[in-house]
Order: C-alpha cells, then sequence, then structure tokens
C-alpha cells in the first residue's frame, strides 16, 4: 500500500471530489501553505476498506466547514441552519467517495464500508498512517489522512 | 420521463434528483434498495433508476438483480451511480443488469451525457 497510493494521487482524488461535488472548478483545495493551526471544534468522517489490503480514509476539519462544506452539497444558502443529521451524512458522502476512489488505486479487490463521522477518529487496531494532508479549502483547514493495517504495524497506528 | 434515485446519503439524492430534475425528469426517492423496490411493488412506475452500490438493508447490485428477475420491470433503465470503480465491479453490475454505470464523483455534464448515450434525455432539453 505504501508503494502504491502516493500522496499526489491522494491529492488528485480530493480535488476532483471537491471541484464535482463542492466548488465546480479544479485548483480549490490546494496543499496547506504554512503552520497548522489547530482544528477546533473537529468534526471527523471515515470509511473503511476491507479486503487484502485494509485500512482507512478520513477527513478532518472544524465544525464551522463541515458546516459549510454541508450547505454547498445540499443547497442551502450561507447561514442556513444545518441539522446534525444533514451534517454528518454531508461530511460522510465527501468520506465516502474519496474512500471509493482509493481503493481503486489498489491492487487487489476489496469492500468499502459505510462512511462514519464523529468528533473524534476511533482506533483501527494495528493500522499506521501511510498519508497525512493537510489541505486548504477556502482558505481553511481540511486533512485528508489514510491508514493502513500493517502485519507488522508499529506503537504509531494504534493512536 | 420518472426517475427513482437510490442512495442511502440524502446528500447524493439530493445531488442526483436535482441534476434530474435540470433535465427535465420527475423524481423519486429510496434509501437504499429494499425501500426502492417497495416502491415498485407499491406500483411506482419510473423509467429510470439511478442506483448507488453500497447501502445498508440491500444494496445496488443486489437491487440490480431483483428487477432484472421480474419482467414487469424489464422496462426500467438501470444506471449504476457508485464510487465502486473497479473494473470487475462494473463488470459485475453491467453482467447483472445494469444499463450504464456512472462513478462518483461526477458532474452534471457526466449524467446528461450518461443519459444522452442511453436515449433518455428528454426531447425538450435536447432541443
Amino acid at each position: 500500500m505504501t508503494a502504491t497510493v502516493e500522496y499526489d494521487q491522494i491529492h488528485a482524488i480530493a480535488q476532483e471530489v471537491f471541484a464535482a461535488m463542492v466548488d465546480g472548478d479544479l485548483g480549490l483545495l490546494l496543499p496547506w501553505d504554512g503552520d497548522l493551526p489547530d482544528i477546533v471544534d473537529a468534526l471527523v468522517a471515515w470509511v473503511d476498506l476491507h479486503g487484502e489490503w485494509s485500512g482507512r480514509a478520513v477527513l478532518v476539519t472544524g465544525s464551522d466547514t463541515a458546516h459549510d462544506l454541508a450547505r454547498v452539497l445540499l443547497g442551502l444558502d450561507d447561514g442556513d441552519a444545518v441539522s446534525r443529521a444533514d451534517l454528518v451524512d454531508a461530511f460522510g458522502e465527501i468520506a465516502n467517495v474519496v474512500g471509493g476512489n482509493l481503493k481503486s488505486l489498489l491492487p487487489t479487490p476489496g469492500t468499502l464500508g459505510l462512511p462514519q463521522v464523529g468528533d473524534v477518529l476511533p482506533p483501527l487496531a494495528g493500522a499506521a498512517r501511510v498519508q497525512h494532508l493537510p489541505l486548504s479549502w477556502r482558505g481553511r483547514l481540511l486533512v485528508v489522512d489514510v491508514w493502513v493495517t500493517l502485519p507488522t504495524a508499529t506503537s504509531e497506528g494504534t493512536s | 420521463m420518472r426517475a427513482l434515485v437510490i442512495d442511502d446519503s440524502r446528500t447524493m439524492r439530493r445531488i442526483v434528483a436535482g441534476t434530474l430534475e435540470g433535465l427535465g425528469f420527475e423524481t423519486l426517492q429510496a434509501e437504499h434498495g429494499r425501500d426502492a423496490l417497495d416502491q415498485l411493488e407499491a406500483g411506482a412506475e419510473v423509467d429510470l433508476a439511478c442506483i448507488d452500490w453500497n447501502m445498508p438493508v440491500m444494496d445496488g447490485l443486489e437491487f440490480v438483480t431483483a428487477v432484472r428477475a421480474n419482467p414487469a420491470w424489464r422496462a426500467i433503465t438501470l444506471m449504476m451511480v457508485t464510487t465502486e470503480a473497479e473494473h470487475s465491479q462494473i463488470v459485475r453490475a453491467l453482467a447483472a443488469g445494469a444499463h450504464e454505470y456512472l462513478i462518483k464523483p461526477f458532474t452534471p455534464d457526466a449524467i446528461r451525457d450518461k443519459l444522452d448515450l442511453l436515449g433518455l434525455v428528454p426531447v425538450e432539453e435536447l432541443a
């Protein structure tokens, strides 16, 4: 896995997803430039991949940013209220599409779990983070991580 | 024409249904394959079903198989709209009876192009 899914591939997937689903234009999801701020009131969306290769695609951003993403996806106006259910559904669907496209890069077929959303990322036993992409969406931090379950995973991967 | 949009994500249902409505379709929505079958069994008449693959209760492939097993629904055009992008999955879906396959993420133009291939773009849209 580490040899087959590169930073640029993940970034290209994320850019394509945001261009098609959110922004209507490529180039609005850029590598984060500068020091990484803490994500306040984080929302985490993830989807697990199962098979000969197992792992997890994760998106993390602040709650305010997730609300804005949901407004765009749901066709709401700025400032419109977003229910928790809609927030979870919208952010989870972005993770779902990112994870599905990640799966297509893998050398062997596998299955995709259903997307999940929470305030914290639950541990994935025996997994290590193999890609970490701090990105800027409209100037706000959104992180895409890829975790892989390794037979010889180190303790780093269980946090 | 009428389309049934089947996806467990309300967000994705809204996106797909909105695109189809912009092309002149009336739309119905279902949260999973079983929900969609229930609507068909209750008499809903649709020309097109846009079907996600990974859903709880009944997934898209099971739905396609069930629709194709019922001669009464032979006229329904089935289009998978899914993140499942591997060639082997596309082959499985087409072998089960899907007519077209659209990989997420997609643009509105991509949906329109697929419908055009299927001869399902409403006449007023082509004019």
